[in-house]
């Protein structure tokens, strides 16, 4: 008897698919979007861990000193270590390629004998290693056996050269043979080379150091006992866990995508919900003729439930096809932002998961169901014999809706509880929930908003535009059921466009004062200006000395970066001339005097501080780490340093926006004597002469552009640089932003074909009683106007509220970053002229179709 | 005051043509109740659609208060829907937003009357045909006979030259029509109302001044 039930379905589909499509279009996108950001995210992910488990190979433990290198002498003695049964030492470095091709490289210097037990690389026969190669490899200097896939896909051979940036260094390296892996996993996508220890130590000046050493153990106790044996700021972890860490290290990057494409999602719900509701008023009397010959209510219920399931089936299929292709394009920009805000990451092909696609397809169905089942519940209470009438409906919704905004309110209120709820670490989840809470109390709000705007206005509209203006609002408020969803969704689509515009705006002015306070120098100086991932990219010690030598330069900061793994999540670390900062304005801190603490942590770097806390050493903290550790001023942080672990005392917070990674900064001296490193990964310049700039940036690229590779940025250069960076990052917000508002249009566009056409009757009456074309257009203008401008006034206030949700609460939360908030008039105003034009235009052509002179047909008898 | 000169209107379906009326010849004077009567299909609402300007004849002149129909723009037929004549529907085609005493007052305020003053007339055109209680109430908040009373007020609001009136009592009981062809009656009687009743229940025929009845879209002998 079901099956037969869905016959009727399937016929109103076949009338008119137009509606029905709709729906399923809004569904496909929405899912698409969410779709396309896990897939996206999963992939890069996913390539990254595949590079990580590629070269730990069999590794069970791995020896390394966070930050610093390992001293070569350590090999032996970990190696003759009881539990220990086979130790492989390695370096390793991500130079960039210097072809036309670009991109970056794994350098891997490795002992091959003693690689055998770890990794099986394959090294090719006939034009990968030979005798021959294999000793050119071990004897000569800059010899590198290339993976496969780099070697295809930049057509590399046998003693073909292949010129890299070592740091600042331009370096030429020659292809002895090629090498694969098992499974043809590789890090970076196929980007490494592997090359003999002892060139690669020489190469990257690491000569007598090793970045870690992998391990056989004898059981599982391998680690802990080692752990104890080794010197202080070693430690022994296992090889998986930086995949996990690197998982840790983006999840509110990628936190933050989900919960922006699941908004696609939402306004898609609406349409379906729209779509349900619409198919219910229009089968009124066949629901009433049905149930008078005994069809039950939840026959009626599931009838209806089951057209918007198969909406959301035949959508979430349509929006995994979508969904796919949008991932491809979405990975690239998402790859690129991992890589300029974490660490280099490739991933050039798509990974289709199944789960995801079965979780990205079941959330829309389970959306759909979620949207359907409130119009299926008024189709299955219709009475029986009783023909309901539209009007029915709008009488219960029009007296209804003072008590649906009430709901609206109190929703309002729950998020409002919401976001005063602190979290310490872990997602923002209050939060979330309290910005869906708020587009929710804008849509419960809609019906009330919808039916005292149409009154209010009526009155003015009339004296201003006599019927049309009349009859234009009285229809906006007589037609809840239909126009209000629509108005819900636009608005919902809108609050969601306005306040991550805000949002965005309000962190860029954010962050270029931030720029402007708390970065000063004249010229940014070295290999890795831009990237805070660049630990191993050092300033060619010889060009300091030169430097401190120029007539131009008044004062030199040194700027020294190291990145190490601290609790669950990584930290930066920063030795700085603070004698230096201090002279041209410091850091800018959330709160003390700005002189004294630079003073303090100066005074740190010149002698150990004989504090009576205890502390070895004074940092001050970036804003996020205080965040997300619960740290304030005047705490004791516990750092772990190659000198063992040292407790810092914390002197200030300060702002800092380069990544969402926590970061400790320190005097350069007080770096040195915990790390004992005297590199440097970039330098600012303060000039005597500030008119001066421009040349000397320029002679400083003529005396060292030919041998090195160093960047040299003016202050303003390094502005825009980071704002560039920032709009990159934020690239795909606003694509996510944009999805959203296609789909709450096809809703304002299908509400006024199906509210005209669904009035086609009334139209032609209002012909036949002698309106105007004039009139009937002024009408159905002034109708889809009012629409827009609720849609817009609604979605201006929940934006507003969002935005300050998102400012104060979520991105404290997840990024522990405080965003001043930058009243940005410009995106209201840009929103109400878009929305009113397509709003005006969406009404434009149904009532261009209603004009078209059929009376006498459509006003004879059904 | 009309007439109809041999008037043709054909109905095409994609390739078929299904012709209403065929070379129709009709004089209808002044202050005459004509009820025009005939089969189900033989053309009789396709001639009051004529003459109310709702669609044009295929072939042929109409002609009212000596103007000839087809010779009018656009923008002078919705004039002349609106000034001068009045419809009344078989299904009522009440507007279901407004009140009875809106719907009533709609054609004036369409004219551009003062909304006031558009209602008070409204209000006594309903008094005239007996809904002086039903001014606030909606169409689906009235019977039938109440509705189709209403679209003759509503009808009767802008002063027409001549009503029309589409099968009134199709959706009727007997009790509902004989009130609503009373007040078409009275209309005429009092007031020289021309009225133009187009019906195929022989008890409305019996309220006319004259009897037209059509037979395959001819006037029959």
């Amino acid at each position: 008897m079901i099956p037969w039930f869905f016959r009727l379905s399937l016929r109103h589909l076949q009338v008119h698919p137009g509606r029905t499509l709709l729906g399923i279009l809004g569904i496909a996108l929405g899912t698409a979007v969410y779709l396309s950001i896990s897939l996206a995210a999963a992939s890069a992910l996913k390539s990254f861990s595949a590079g990580v488990s590629a070269v730990a190979g069999a590794a069970q433990w791995r020896v390394r000193s966070p930050g610093a290198p390992l001293p070569e002498s350590l090999f032996q003695e970990v190696r003759r270590h009881p539990q220990v049964r086979a130790a492989a030492p390695v370096v390793e470095s991500v130079v960039d390629l210097a072809g036309p091709a670009g991109g970056s490289l794994l350098l891997l210097g490795i002992d091959p004998f003693l690689e055998i037990p770890f990794r099986a690389y394959q090294f090719q026969e006939g034009e990968g290693l030979d005798q021959e190669a294999l000793v050119s490899f071990l004897t000569e200097p800059r010899r590198i056996l290339v993976s496969r896939p780099l070697a295809a896909r930049l057509g590399l051979k046998k003693g073909d050269p292949l010129p890299v940036l070592v740091g600042a260094r331009r370096e030429t390296l020659t292809v002895a043979g090629t090498f694969s892996l098992p499974g043809g996993l590789y890090p970076l996508e196929g980007a490494v080379a592997l090359m003999d220890l002892a060139h690669a130590q020489e190469l990257l000046g690491r000569v007598g150091q090793l970045d870690y050493l992998d391990l056989l153990g004898t059981g599982p106790q391998t680690g802990d006992s080692l752990a104890r044996d080794l010197p202080p700021g070693m430690e022994v972890v296992r090889p998986g866990a930086l995949g996990r860490q690197m998982e840790g290290l983006v999840a509110s990057y990628r936190l933050n995508l989900s919960v922006l494409s699941a908004i696609a999602l939402f306004v898609g719900m609406f349409l379906i919900y729209q779509s349900v509701t619409l198919s219910v008023v229009r089968r009124r009397r066949e629901i009433g003729l049905l149930r008078t010959l005994g069809m039950l209510p939840r026959q009626v219920l599931l009838l209806f439930l089951a057209e918007g399931v198969v909406s959301g089936i035949v959508g979430g299929a349509l929006g995994l096809l979508l969904g796919v292709g949008l991932a491809r394009a979405a990975l690239g920009v998402m790859t690129q932002t991992l890589t300029s805000l974490y660490t280099p990451v490739e991933a050039r092909e798509l990974v289709i998961q199944a789960p995801l696609l079965l979780q990205a397809w079941l959330l829309a169905v389970a959306a759909t169901l979620a949207a359907a089942w409130l119009p299926a519940l008024e189709a299955a209470r219709t009475r029986v014999r009783a023909v309901w009438h539209r009007e029915d409906l709008e009488e219960r919704l029009e007296s209804k809706a003072g008590l649906i905004a009430l709901a609206g309110l109190a929703a309002l209120g729950l998020a409002g509880a919401l976001s005063l709820i602190r979290i310490q670490g872990g997602p923002p989840l209050p939060g979330f929930a309290a910005s869906f809470l708020i587009l929710l109390a804008a849509a419960l709000c809609t019906p009330w908003c919808a039916r005292t705007l149409g009154r209010g206005a009526a009155p003015l509209l009339r004296r201003l535009l006599g019927p049309a203006g009349d009859l234009g609002c009285r229809y906006l408020a007589g037609s809840l059921s239909r126009s209000a969803v629509s108005v819900a969704a636009l608005a919902a689509a809108l609050g969601m466009l306005i306040a991550v515009a805000v949002m965005i705006g309000s962190f860029r002015q954010t962050v270029e004062n931030w720029v402007h306070r708390s970065i000063s120098g004249d010229i940014f100086f070295g290999p890795a200006v831009f990237s805070t991932a660049a630990y191993d990219h050092f300033l060619p010690p010889e060009i300091l000395p030169r430097l401190r030598q120029d007539p131009e330069v008044a004062d030199i900061y040194l700027y020294r970066c190291v990145r190490l793994p601290f609790r669950d999540r990584y930290v930066l670390v920063i030795g700085g001339s603070f004698e230096v900062l201090a002279k041209y304005g410091g850091l800018w801190f959330r709160q003390g005097q700005t002189d004294e603490i630079m003073a303090r942590v100066g005074r740190a770097g010149e002698a150990p501080p004989a504090a009576p806390d205890g502390a070895q050493g004074v940092a001050v903290i970036s804003e996020p780490l205080a965040e997300t550790f619960g740290y304030r001023e005047g705490d004791v942080l516990e750092l772990p340093t190659p000198s063992g672990v040292k407790r810092l005392a914390i002197a200030g917070v300060f702002y800092d926006y380069r990544t969402d990674g926590p970061s400790v900064w320190m005097d350069i001296r007080q770096f040195r004597r915990f790390w004992q490193d005297e590199h440097l990964n970039a330098v600012r310049l303060y000039l005597k002469d500030k008119s001066r700039l421009a040349a000397f940036q320029t002679r400083l690229q003529e005396t060292f552009g030919r041998q090195y590779r160093l960047l040299t940025l003016s202050h303003q250069q390094l502005k825009d640089g980071i704002l560039e960076i920032f709009d990159q990052t934020f690239a795909l917000t606003y694509a996510l932003e944009g999805v959203a508002i296609v789909v709450a249009l096809f809703g304002i566009i299908t509400t006024f074909l199906v509210l005209i056409l669904d009035r086609e009757r009334e139209l032609a009456l209002l012909q036949a009683l002698g309106a105007s074309r004039r009139q009937i257009l002024g009408m159905v203008l002034v109708e889809s106007g009012l629409a827009s401008l609720l849609s817009f006034l609604l979605g201006a206030v929940s934006g507003a509220l969002l935005s300050l949700l998102l400012i104060f609460i979520i991105n404290k939360q997840a990024f522990g970053w405080t965003i001043v908030f930058y009243w940005t008039p410009a995106i209201y105003l840009q929103t109400l002229a878009l929305v009113l034009v397509l709003g005006l235009a969406a009404g434009a052509y149904p009532a261009w179709r209603a004009l078209q002179p059929h009376l006498a047909a459509i006003l004879k008898e059904e | 005051m009309i007439r109809l000169i041999g008037v043709s209107k054909i109905y095409r379906r994609g390739e078929v043509a299904v012709p209403a009326l065929r070379d129709l010849h009709l004089d209808i004077a002044a202050g005459e109740f004509v009820a025009v009567t005939g089969k189900s299909g033989c053309g009789k609402s396709t001639l009051l659609h004529l003459i109310g300007a709702l669609e044009p004849p295929t072939a042929g002149q109409v002609w009212v208060e000596g103007r000839e129909l087809g010779a009018l723009s656009d923008q002078e037929l919705t004039l002349f829907r609106r000034d001068r004549v009045g419809v009344v529907f078989q299904s009522f085609n009440l507007l279901p937003l407004l009140t009875l005493e809106e719907n009533a007052a709609l054609p004036r305020v369409l004219q551009g009357a003062p909304y006031e003053a558009a209602r008070q007339e409204a209000r006594r055109w309903l008094t005239e045909v007996g809904l002086e209680h039903r001014l606030s109430h909606k169409p689906h908040q009235v019977s039938g006979g109440e509705m189709q009373r209403a679209a003759v007020a509503r009808a009767l609001i802008n002063g027409p030259a001549v009503l029309l009136a589409d099968e009134p009592t199709g959706n009727l009981d007997s009790a509902a029509s004989a009130q609503v062809l009373e007040i078409f009656a009275r209309l005429n009687r009092d007031w020289g109302q021309t009225v133009v009743l187009v019906s195929h229940a022989p008890e409305a025929a019996a309220y006319a001044s004259r009897l037209v009845r059509l037979h395959d879209g001819r006037v029959a002998a």
